[in-house]
Formats: structure tokens, sequence, C-alpha cells
């Protein structure tokens, strides 16, 4: 069922277009990664303030709140540059681990937005009041931290298993006769 | 080749690398534009412009330092391929431009205050030249298959 519909998506007009577009792919993944460069610190930001590691000067409330809407921006506009090249190439992200594992991951954000937006993220004014941000909100900026660093590397990953985000360096692995696993292909 | 390089002799050791790097230069550029969202008014206008750069300069600092040494790990697996992609040579050109307007005129215009015009110059042309660091940097892959094939 996923499959077809990712078979289905894939031949869509726009992603036959985009797919055909010369050098479509590449600047979609610069924009993707000029995104994540631009709005990833506000994640950063407003978790370290959480664990009390940085931006002490300022209150919770303070860096948590004013950080939400470039937080959402920043998300909105990544996650549409990568719906753009996993529509482009639906079949062989369906296919890719890692691309699953990255999916796997944004799920547990959603988990953790469910579990922490609650009783930390919207009540940081109340945080203000209390001497040391309790364990509970440390633990969710933490928690976060880990997670969005997982998807940065499982979305590198994504690019080693399969053309065409090829890297020269297994390429010439593969000249060596080094390349150890079946699963890299050639470019 | 009469030494060779331990990092080309593992599959794990490049895309970690990049993991590094991707996380570091994120880091790193994201910090500088939250100061540059700032001087357009854009974000965290509770707090100066000079505010936050105090405040985010370390982070600033050791994020670029990883990137730039998971960087020039990276360029070590296969400098003569590098050293003909123009894609790299413009990255690198972009990224001393950035770092030097970073640490001159930018530092200057969040430190000493400028007219709202400059600011929104000195902004505009700080985001341009990271995010063409960016550009630069995916591009290299590309070009590299093509400088393979041929």
């Amino acid at each position: 069922m996923l499959l077809s519909l990712a078979v289905w998506l894939q031949n869509t007009r726009l992603f036959e277009f985009l797919r055909d577009a010369d050098r479509g792919y590449q600047i979609i993944l610069s924009l993707h990664l000029a995104c994540i460069s631009l709005f990833a610190a506000m994640i950063v930001l407003a978790d370290l303030r959480l664990l009390g590691w940085g931006m002490r000067a300022e209150s919770i409330s303070d860096i948590v709140n004013q950080t939400r809407m470039p937080k959402r921006i920043g998300f909105v506009l990544a996650a549409t540059c990568g719906f753009l090249m996993f529509g482009m190439k639906a079949e062989e992200y369906y296919y890719n681990d890692f691309f699953r594992v990255k999916i796997l991951l944004f799920a547990l954000v959603g988990v953790h937005a469910l579990v922490f937006r609650g009783s930390v993220y919207n009540h940081a004014d109340e945080l203000d009041r209390l001497n040391q941000p309790p364990r509970r909100a440390k633990f969710a900026a933490g928690l976060s931290l880990v997670l969005w660093l997982s998807i940065i590397c499982a979305g590198r990953g994504i690019g080693y298993l399969r053309a065409p985000p090829f890297s020269h360096h297994f390429a010439r692995l593969f000249e060596r006769g080094e390349g150890r696993g079946s699963h890299i292909a050639r470019p | 080749m009469l030494i060779q390089n331990p990092l080309n002799s593992s599959e794990w050791s490049y895309p970690i690398l990049e993991c590094f790097h991707i996380a570091g230069f994120a880091v790193a550029i994201g910090t500088v534009a939250i100061v540059d969202f700032r001087l357009l008014g854009l974000a965290m206008r509770h707090q100066t412009p000079a505010q936050l750069t105090k405040e985010t300069s370390l982070l600033t600092i050791i994020s670029l330092i990883i990137a730039v040494f998971s960087g020039l790990l990276i360029f070590s697996t296969d400098p003569d391929m590098y050293y003909l992609n123009l894609a790299f040579l413009f990255k690198i050109a972009c990224l001393l431009l950035a770092i030097g307007f970073h640490y001159t005129i930018h530092r200057r215009v969040v430190f000493s205050g400028a007219s709202l015009g400059t600011s929104i110059l000195v902004a505009c042309v700080s985001l341009g030249l990271w995010v063409s660091v960016v550009f630069g940097g995916i591009f290299i892959a590309f070009l590299s298959l093509e400088l393979n094939s041929n």
C-alpha cells in the first residue's frame, strides 16, 4: 500500500518535472541543508537554556517563547524541501533503511512534543519562578537535542544507501574492490 | 601513495566525520543566523543583537571549530579531488569571506550599532555568504562524481 503510494507520488507531474530538471535534486538538497543551518540553532538555544548550559542571562520563558515561531517556520521549510526530495525518488526512499529510521525518529519527536509540550515548553513562565528548572524539563531538553542530532545523522545516512546522493569516498573504495557491503550501489 | 591515510581504510570514517561536520556547521551558522534575524528585526526582539552575540559567540566558535576540523579530515581523504573541484574552491572562498566578515564588519555593526539600513545590509550579506558555503558544500559531492567518471 505505502509502496504503491510512493510509486504514484513519484510519477505525478510535479515530481517528474523536478526529476528531469537540471540539478533539481542538488538544489533542493542544498535548500534543505540551508534551512537546517538557519533554524536548527533555535532548537539548540531553547534546549541549552532549559538545561542551564547557555543563555543564562535571559529568562527561560524569554528564550523558549521567542524561539517557538522560528522553530516552526524552520521545520516547515526544511520538511517541504525534504518532501520534494522524497517525492522525486519515493520508491528508492521507501526501501532506504536510514530513511525509515529518520521517519521513526520524527515520530519520536512527535511523542516528545505530546509528552513535554504541555508540561515544559508551553509553561516556560512557571519554570522562571523556580530557582532551578525541574529534572523533567532538563530531561526533555536533553532528549530533544539527542533526537535532532540523530535525525541529522540518519539524514546523512540516506545518501549512502544507493545513488544518486553518492559519495566519491565509496566510489573509490569500490574501484579498489574494498567496498564491503553489497548494499552500496555503484554511482 | 607512500603513506595510506587511515581514514581511507574504513567505510565508516567518512560518514561519521560528515555527521560531525553537518551538526557543527548547522549550529555555527544557526547561531550567526539568530543574530542576523535579530538585525533584520525578525526574531528574538526582546534581546539586542549585541546581547545575542555575546551569549552565542562561544557556541558559534566551538561548533565552527568542530565543523572546520572535521572538514579538514574529510578533505584529507582525497585532497586532489577537492583541489580540482570548482564547488570546493567556491565553498572555501565563501567560507573565508564569511568568517572574515563575521569577525570584522558584522561584529562592529552588532556592538557599535549602525543605521537600520546598514544593519539590514550586513545581515543579508552574512546570511548570503553562509548559505553560499552550504550550497558549495553540497555541490562538491555531485561535481566529484563527474570528476571521478571522467
